[in-house]
């Protein structure tokens, strides 16, 4: 039997806004094995970014449990949270989010350098990254230098850097073209091979007929469509 | 809604930033103003208008230097402030000026606006530092006063306003250029996310990479940001120049009147003479920081005299080192023109003085005795010099045009007029001193023996020695005065002054502060984005406060290595004649300078604290 890397239990999120109480997550709750690659789908402010954020670290619960890889992530202290997300979690965001003073090879290279990896082994784990999304040509390139495509397959190198067990990608063709949404696809193929779990929230088809197992989201709560 | 009801609600909204303006701008004009009072109120002018006074010449002439450059970086530091922190504000104003601009508001209407903005700021805290200034001043006369050194309280309300409008004018001056920069930008340009008036990133540099993470961020971080990190490294180092130059040159300075007046009064002297002239020399003493009213007396009474017999008995007492007999009386002296070379044609002589003259000290001394050790301009009296004279500063300032080329007359017109072969610092009678021969003295005054008797004793033996002065000197009923306690009211007085001379850095560690702070808010939040996806990578908040604090480290040490070295140069280079720096006094400034520089790095800690105070998801959210 297959480890649960994820548990959510009657799973909330809150928000204030203006006083007004929204729900972007209500009593979810959801089991993730290892090695499933899943797909959220939902119309837009269903709450399938809060429920990444959630997974990932970046956010805590109102009420409920989130327990990923046996750690209750309510129950921690943001140092905590940090390592955790370092040694865990690989997360792609929509509008890339590359850091941009730093190339891209050097936006590959800082979530190792976080994790105190030599510069042998930092060099050498860049290179092959860049060379699995095929930008080794444009390793020292800033961001702004980049295009759509290609800054968020750096996004997804990053994201791959200190081999985290577990990749969120929120919308990872949103902003992208047909085209250059098929690459990315392409290198979500390649992660799934590896057999590493993984949670993208899309609209995207071919990213949902990728997913082993597809998950509707809808006002805060998984349905059945 | 009147036309300036907008601006005065555009400030209120944007509390931290419009406080941080008024303050930095308060301080500056608060210590322009307390320095300028200050100063005109113990004599050492900055109005052009008239200088000596209280102290002699050789000290106002130090005080006046000090004060004039102080005052000229604390006027320059006020609008280079401003400017800075106006270009501040515009950078964060670019998207409103873009949206202005786009609803069809025109270029001179939005400077209009903002420069309302930016007279409001500077009228309001001129008005405060004003405030500010004048209780800081009546503050340290109180405190001047409870010590014994009167200080007047009266204000020349004239300086002020004048030092206000210069303030106000030049603040404007460069406080409008951010302005028009902003106002001028395209509606596109200014709305874009990465236009921030001239902090748009400049990606092409890519140095240096070998440093450690956190340095190569914040380093490429400074180097996007170029225009503002410059301008605040401009801000940070004149401010800095300021404050090295106010404690470097207040700390020198301190010890080298301080020297100067041990020097010129001696340690370990004790005064012997009739109590009617003891009491008379430690009051022209004392006029160096207490001006007294004194009744004429005559100095040649017989009365007054001290006799040789009594001089020799002294002598032969053990624990005496020296023994210096004087001849001293008060009388007018004048001046005597004297012919140079003209400096322009060099061929044709010119006359230059005048007949001035003013009621001097005159000391007929032995040269190869006195136990002064003045700071002297020129040469000592020497045992065998004959019509002679050595002056003290302020004479040599107030009467006479160049009296090294000049003479002075002392008693009978129908005689000889003297040569002057020295100028002393000396705080006796304010530095209107003449020193000569005893024998040139008796000459002319047709009159012989001492009235006044200088001992200079065993530090050791100092109380039985003392015993024995007076009772060598008790059957002549004469007054036996150590000289200690009057040099040491005079050292105390120089402190005093010095030391609140040495409140000021505190004033310019505030602005520094501000700068730097200020910068650091809007290079924050700014980087509050990329700090959340850092964040949201595994980086712990004491990685992002580290790239904050490395960002205002290299600030700080880039604007404390030019401010620092310029202060200095500035002190040792002109501000101080003949300075006098002992090793403590170098560890001294050195350990304040470092301090301030640690006060500084201190104060980036809030905004390093303030850029991991949102959530990940708050931060990467943050535009």
């Amino acid at each position: 039997m297959k480890e649960k890397v994820i548990v959510a239990l009657a799973l909330c999120r809150q928000f204030e806004i203006d006083d007004v109480i929204v729900e972007a997550v209500k009593n979810l709750d959801l089991t993730v094995e290892e090695g499933e690659f899943i797909s959220i789908h939902g119309p837009s402010g269903a709450g399938k970014t809060t429920l990444l954020n959630l997974i990932g670290a970046l956010d805590k619960p109102t009420s409920g449990k989130i327990v990923v890889f046996n750690h209750d992530l309510g129950t921690y202290d943001e140092n905590f949270l940090a390592t955790f997300r370092l040694a865990y979690i690989g997360f792609v965001f929509q509008s890339y989010n590359l850091i941009s003073t730093l190339t891209a090879v050097e936006n590959i290279a800082f979530v190792v350098e976080l994790a105190g990896w030599s510069k042998e082994r930092i060099k050498q784990r860049s290179e092959t990254l860049l060379k699995l999304v095929g930008l080794q040509h444009r390793a020292n390139h800033f961001p702004a230098q980049l295009s759509g495509g290609e800054r968020q397959r750096v996004a997804f190198a990053r994201a791959l850097a200190n081999d985290p067990p577990l990749l969120l990608a929120d919308e990872p063709t949103g902003n992208l073209d047909t085209e250059t949404g098929l690459e990315i696809v392409s290198i979500l193929e390649k992660i799934k091979e590896e057999g590493k779990t993984v949670i993208v929230a899309t609209h995207d088809e071919k990213l949902l007929k990728l997913a082993s197992r597809s998950l509707f989201l809808k006002d805060g709560r998984l349905t059945d469509r | 809604m009147s036309e300036i009801s907008f601006p005065i609600k555009d400030l209120t909204r944007r509390k931290t930033q419009t406080a941080l303006t008024i303050l930095g701008l308060t301080i500056s004009t608060a210590a322009t103003v307390f320095l300028i009072i200050f100063g005109s109120n113990l004599g050492f002018e900055i109005t052009f208008l008239a200088r000596g006074g209280r102290l002699t010449s050789g000290f106002s002439n130090i005080f006046f230097q000090f004060i004039l450059i102080v005052s000229i970086l604390n006027i320059l530091t006020g609008p280079i402030i401003t400017s800075f922190l106006v270009h501040l504000t515009m950078s964060g104003r670019m998207r409103d000026i873009g949206v202005m601009k786009a609803s069809g508001c025109l270029s001179g209407s939005i400077f209009a606006y903002f420069i309302t903005e930016l007279s409001l700021l500077v009228f309001f805290s001129s008005l405060t530092g004003i405030i500010f200034g004048v209780a800081a001043y009546y503050f340290s006369t109180i405190f001047f006063n409870v010590s014994g050194f009167y200080i007047s309280q009266t204000l020349d309300l004239g300086v002020i306003m004048v030092v206000c409008i210069i303030l106000i004018i030049f603040s404007h001056i460069f406080g409008a250029l951010p302005i028009r920069k902003a106002a001028k930008a395209k509606p596109t340009e200014a709305m874009s996310p990465i236009y921030k008036l001239g902090t748009t990133a400049a990606l092409g540099k890519k140095i240096p990479s070998k440093l450690g993470l956190t340095f190569k961020v914040a380093f490429r971080n400074l180097l996007r940001r170029k225009s503002a990190t410059s301008q605040a490294i401009i801000c940070l180092t004149v401010v800095l120049t300021l404050t090295t130059v106010t404690i470097a040159g207040g700390m020198i300075a301190n010890q080298t009147t301080t020297s100067y007046v041990e020097r010129a009064i001696g340690r370990n002297i004790v005064l012997v003479g009739h109590p009617t002239l003891t009491d008379r020399y430690v009051n022209l003493l004392s006029r160096f920081f207490e001006d007294k009213e004194m009744q004429q007396i005559d100095y040649l009474n017989s009365e007054f005299v001290i006799s040789e017999s009594l001089v020799s008995k002294l002598a032969n007492i053990q624990g005496i080192h020296e023994v210096d007999p004087r001849l001293v009386l008060e009388n007018y002296v004048r001046e005597v023109p004297g012919v140079i070379l003209d400096p322009v044609e060099q061929t044709e002589a010119i006359v230059i003085g005048d007949s001035r003259s003013y009621e001097a000290l005159i000391l007929g001394v032995e040269p190869e005795n006195v136990i002064n050790d003045w700071l002297i301009f020129g040469r000592k009296l020497e045992e065998n010099d004959q019509g002679c004279t050595m002056i003290g500063d302020s004479l040599a300032v107030n009467m006479f045009d160049d009296a090294f080329n000049q003479s002075i007359k002392v008693f009978d017109e129908s005689l000889l007029p003297y040569a002057i072969v020295g100028v002393c610092v000396d705080p006796l009678n304010n530095g209107k001193v003449v020193y000569m021969p005893l024998e040139t003295l008796y000459k002319d005054l047709d009159q012989h023996g001492y009235n006044l008797l200088f001992l200079q004793i065993d530090a050791s033996e100092n109380p039985q020695v003392l015993a024995q002065i007076e009772n060598e000197v008790s059957e002549e009923n004469l007054n036996v005065i150590e000289l200690d306690q009057i040099l040491d009211k005079h050292v105390n007085f120089l402190n005093n002054i010095w030391s609140l001379v040495m409140f000021l850095p505190f004033f310019s560690l505030a602005t520094a502060a501000i700068s730097l702070l200020s910068y650091l808010m809007l290079s924050i939040s700014g980087q509050q984005h990329e700090f959340g996806i850092m964040r949201a990578l595994g980086a712990k908040p004491r990685t992002i406060m580290k790239i904050v604090f490395s960002q205002a480290l290299i600030i700080i040490l880039v604007s404390g290595a030019i401010g620092i070295s310029v202060g200095l140069l500035i002190t040792f280079g002109f501000l101080i004649p003949a300075p006098v720096i002992s090793q403590s006094t170098l560890i001294s400034v050195s350990a304040w300078l470092l301090v301030i520089l640690g006060l500084l790095c201190a104060s980036s800690l809030y905004p390093a604290l303030k850029a991991v105070k949102k959530t990940v998801v708050d931060a990467i959210s943050a535009v």
